[in-house]
């Protein structure tokens, strides 16, 4: 079974418990850690959630000189290896969307993972503006 | 596949592999400090030394590093015993006499149950433990601007001729990778200099914020294809653009459809 | 003019023997490392200056050739007059024109410049009765001091080049293997592999190209053989390879000279020019489908490049540092690909191996040490030099039978044996066998050659010093137990030479020693303290004279020593004189007295001295 992560930025309200509840999520010695998902106003009261599009031909996947960044077969989506990050920050550099960042409380280099195919913001999301769908053939 | 034997625990490996993988796979703790998945292993620092055996080598052992010896049908190996904690031991203690200012050695030594060096200390201390990460590291993106230098006690890991290095490129994934920090750099203004070399650091053309060098993102442009306007704005505005561009489309889709 | 025929070779080879036949007396002028500094070039030179303008029936310049060295370093400079031997030592640039018109002219013997045995008092006048010479064998010398190393006509007269015309005539190349592993032939190096088992895992490796690499960095102090073999003889080091691309499939050479022997790196180049003209290097060598070339690759002065993993390193033009070698560079070597690294010794020996047989080679020596082992003679001892002699002989035959002994009346005490790696034996093992096994089995190893004598004015601890401070400025410092270990252990040993150090301290150097060994990257490190462990297994007491009651027994370690004039003093002054520290007072005919504070224990009054009034307590 193949999902998709989904999003449908018109029903977004900006209500931002999408990046809490990545950034508790992904919390670690009673610290939270950076969240992964941006809402982003575009106009005044209307937002965007911004998050990694997991892209086919990645730029985060060709800066990463150490082959750091690699695409999970499973969840579909580009994962950080930690062993062989460096923490250089190419990725983050390089990704014309913004979606690869530095956490600066854990150093560490961190990108969306869907959550290893369980995403908290399509959970919490009150409006479902954030969706995991099946991939029906 | 290739069977062999771990603290007397039959395991499989895959023809080819490294001890210290298959080690590490089972959960076994084994010291090490000169290993990192994006180098090639080199053996410096000695930590990961196990002892093999086979059954017709009728009880004649050997040392070895795990993080180079590649599995073998039928080895039969120890991870820990008592000569192998005296080597641990023995290097860190050594490490300590040179490096005695360092919280990492300090702590994996303090493992082994030593608070000081057997040994006279060095009272400015060197911490570089001579591991070859931040060499390795530059030669894997390709540019192998640092290199050790010298030989023996002197040795010293620098640019040619002791100099700054003309193939730096400012990336910092030297000192990133440098186990005991001994990699310094400073970001000053719109400067950066390591390795005694200066770079321009760019600034974001929105905000300013400072992202990576300048010759850094030129190299990624050239050699990993990138293109160049990916560089010129920092991660912060790019979230926002990206959100302007979703949301343009988002107003213009609800405009068709009225 | 391309010898492309096996046929041609042998015509060659006649062709030149006749034509050296016609030269009836040749006269041999040593231009060996030891010979040269002794100022043999310029007899070589008075030799020719004279004969060009003098006349004598049989002789001419052509007569005179130089040679590389003929061995008994501690007699030369040496000419030697052949076919007679005549065997004169300690020649001067004075002596030439008296050899000429006494001996080449009129055929008279110059009784002072014949050797004259110290003990026996027996003069002789032909070289190969001398007790030095005649106990030697040589193989992988034999052309050494007999030839001149820049005529390739000399090498071929002498056989040179028909074990391999034997090869590419009528042998496959797993038969050359068979016949090198059939010999018992063992690395040269020091290492003491077998020979034809390397070479059979390099021709069965399946990566390619396969290279053919020569050590000839010879990195231990004291020893030149190699240097010897390179600047004497290159062209058997050639040969020796050309046969091992055969046997193993090989295309490309190189030959690993050290930076330190320029003079080699000339000599081999010359070799390697004239092979190439003559078509014994490069395609279709002697006319069949064999091709192969050989180039020099210099060293940059380090020792540990005499490593095999860290010398392909220095040939690939990277940092020569070893690396872990649990796949073998004869699977993964020069490149990571299939290489065949031998000993520059080794190499020398393969063509006489081809040619007399693996039977006969085997013969020589012992069951599990076949052949003859080349020497270098240093030390304390009488008579320094080149030697070759077969395996099994023992310690006391090389050192005093053949060495004559301690020089200047003086007892032994030790022999270091394999360089830095090695150790020290005492008196009481001068019995043992000299071979691969034996000497390893008592604490020691046979090494690459290097033999260093020394007598009871030798102080054991100081000596463990000095090779771990050799060691210590040679290491890569790559790995941990190495550049931080042996730096300890060197700095240990010094405070004991100092005095200051306690029975714990020889307690850690030893847990440290041992250590070093089990944890080393490489060989420098896995045997780096063997000086220490040696030393201590065999002169504790020295230790412990130095840590227990902070005194020098050999009289060396400058801070625990003393300088005293005694009562045999004449006031002669000759001491004062010397004295840099102005530590000495005294008036003419009066005994002398030293200021044992302002005394810096440098050693030149006891070395000016000859009536033996200065004692060292």
């Amino acid at each position: 079974m193949k999902y998709r992560y989904q999003v449908i930025p018109e029903l977004c309200t900006g209500c931002r418990t999408c990046e809490l509840a990545c950034a508790f999520k992904f919390a670690r010695d009673g610290k939270p850690g950076r969240s992964r998902i941006y809402p982003l106003a575009h106009a005044k009261d209307q937002y965007v959630p911004v998050v990694c599009f997991q892209c086919d031909d990645a730029a985060c996947v060709r800066a990463c000189m150490f082959d750091a960044l690699r695409r999970n077969e499973e969840t579909g989506a580009i994962d950080v290896d930690y062993e062989r990050c460096v923490r250089c920050e190419a990725c983050v550099a390089a990704c014309p969307f913004g979606c690869a960042l530095v956490d600066t409380g854990f150093d560490e280099i961190v990108k969306c993972d869907l959550c290893r195919g369980n995403p908290v913001c399509v959970k919490f999301c009150p409006e479902s503006a954030l969706r995991y769908v099946e991939i029906k053939d | 596949m290739v069977k062999l034997q771990i603290n007397g625990k039959t395991v499989e490996a895959r023809e080819g592999e490294m001890l210290l993988a298959v080690i590490k796979r089972q959960g076994i703790e084994v010291p090490t400090q000169c290993h990192h998945e994006a180098i090639e292993p080199t053996g410096n620092c000695r930590l990961c030394m196990v002892e093999i055996t086979k059954k017709n080598w009728d009880g004649w052992k050997k040392s070895v590093t795990s993080c180079l010896y590649p599995v073998e049908e039928g080895l039969i190996v120890e991870t820990h015993n008592d000569k192998l904690f005296e080597i641990r031991k023995t290097i860190l203690d050594l490490q300590l006499a040179r490096s005695p200012h360092s919280d990492y050695v300090r702590k994996m030594a303090l493992d082994y149950g030593l608070e000081k060096s057997s040994y006279p200390v060095e009272p400015d201390g060197d911490d570089c433990i001579m591991c070859y990460a931040c060499t390795r590291i530059c030669e894997v993106l390709g540019k192998s601007a640092i290199s050790p230098t010298q030989r023996g006690h002197q040795k010293v890991i620098a640019g040619p001729f002791g100099e700054a290095p003309p193939d730096c490129i400012g990336c910092l994934s030297c000192a990133h990778i440098c186990p005991t920090d001994h990699i310094k750099w400073n970001d000053k203004g719109q400067t950066r200099t390591i390795w005694d070399k200066s770079f321009e650091l760019i600034a974001c053309s929105k905000c300013g914020k400072k992202t990576i060098t300048r010759e850094f993102a030129d190299y990624l442009i050239e050699k990993r294809e990138l293109p160049a306007n990916y560089f010129e704005i920092c991660d912060d505005c790019k979230r926002q653009e990206t959100a302007e561009k979703i949301g343009s489309l988002v107003v213009r889709a609800r405009e068709a459809t009225i | 003019m391309k010898i492309d025929s096996i046929r041609k070779l042998n015509k060659w080879r006649r062709e030149i023997r006749t034509q050296q036949k016609a030269i009836k007396t040749r006269v041999l002028i040593c231009l060996g490392p030891g010979c040269l500094a002794g100022g043999s070039d310029l007899i070589l030179k008075e030799f020719r200056t004279i004969l060009k303008k003098k006349k004598i029936k049989n002789i001419s310049v052509a007569s005179i050739k130089k040679t590389g060295c003929h061995g008994f370093c501690a007699r030369g400079p040496l000419v030697i007059i052949e076919p007679q031997g005549i065997f004169y030592s300690k020649v001067k640039k004075i002596h030439v024109a008296e050899i000429i018109e006494k001996t080449l002219q009129r055929g008279e013997i110059i009784e002072k410049l014949l050797y004259k045995d110290p003990d026996t008092e027996k003069i002789y006048k032909e070289w190969r009765k001398i007790p030095f010479y005649a106990r030697q064998q040589k193989i992988a010398l034999r052309n050494v001091g007999q030839i001149d190393p820049d005529e390739i006509t000399d090498y071929i007269a002498n056989g040179g080049y028909s074990a391999l015309a034997k090869i590419l005539k009528g042998m496959k190349p797993e038969e050359v293997i068979e016949q090198v592993s059939a010999s018992g032939l063992r690395g040269r190096g020091g290492a003491g592999f077998s020979t034809g088992r390397k070479w059979a895992t390099c021709a069965r490796a399946e990566d390619e190209p396969r290279y053919v690499l020569c050590n000839g960095d010879e990195g231990d102090p004291g020893a030149f053989m190699d240097r010897c073999i390179m600047e004497g003889d290159p062209h058997t080091v050639l040969e020796g390879m050309i046969i091992c691309a055969y046997a193993v499939g090989s295309k490309e050479g190189y030959i690993y000279v050290r930076e330190e022997y320029p003079l080699a790196v000339v000599n081999l180049q010359k070799a390697i020019d004239d092979a190439r003209r003559f078509g014994l290097l490069g395609d279709n060598i002697l006319g069949s489908d064999l091709c192969f070339d050989i180039e020099i690759s210099k060293g940059g002065g380090a020792f540990v490049c005499g490593e095999s993993s860290a010398l392909m390193k220095s040939v690939a033009g990277e940092i020569g540092e070893p690396r872990a070698k649990y796949v073998r560079s004869v699977l993964k070597g020069l490149h990571d690909k299939p290489t065949v690294l031998n000993n520059v010794e080794s190499y020398a020996n393969i063509p006489v191996i081809i040619e007399k047989g693996a039977d006969w080679f085997a013969s020589i020596g012992t069951k599990k040490s076949a052949g003859t082992k080349a020497f270098s003679l240093a030390g304390k001892i009488r008579n320094t030099g080149l030697i070759e002699v077969p395996m099994g002989i023992t310690l006391r035959e090389i050192i005093y039978d053949i060495g004559g002994g301690i020089n200047d009346n003086r007892e032994f005490k030790a022999v270091q044996t394999g360089g830095p790696s090695g150790g020290c034996l005492p008196a009481d093992k001068l019995d043992l066998d000299v071979d691969f096994d034996t000497l390893t089995e008592n604490g020691s190893m046979m090494g690459s050659g290097g033999m260093v004598v020394m007598d009871d004015r030798t102080c054991m601890v100081d000596v463990s010093r000095y090779f771990l401070n050799f060691l210590v400025e040679e290491s890569c410092g790559k790995c941990v137990p190495c550049r931080e270990g042996l730096y300890q252990l060197h700095k240990l040993n010094e405070k004991v030479c100092k005095g200051k150090a306690g029975d714990d301290d020889l307690k850690l150097m030893e847990n440290l020693s041992r250590t070093i060994m089990s944890s080393s990257l490489c060989g420098l490190g896995q045997s780096g303290p063997n000086p220490f462990l040696s030393t201590i297994m065999y002169f504790r007491d020295e230790y412990e004279a130095h840590v227990n009651e902070q005194k020098c027994p050999g009289g060396v370690c400058k801070d625990l020593i003393t300088y005293r004039i005694n009562d045999d003093c004449d006031g002669c002054m000759a001491c004062l004189k010397v004295c840099a520290a102005d530590a000495i007072t005294g008036k003419k005919n009066e005994k002398h007295v030293i200021d044992e504070i302002k005394c810096d224990r440098c050693g030149a009054c006891y070395a000016v001295c000859n009536i033996n009034a200065i004692d060292i307590i």
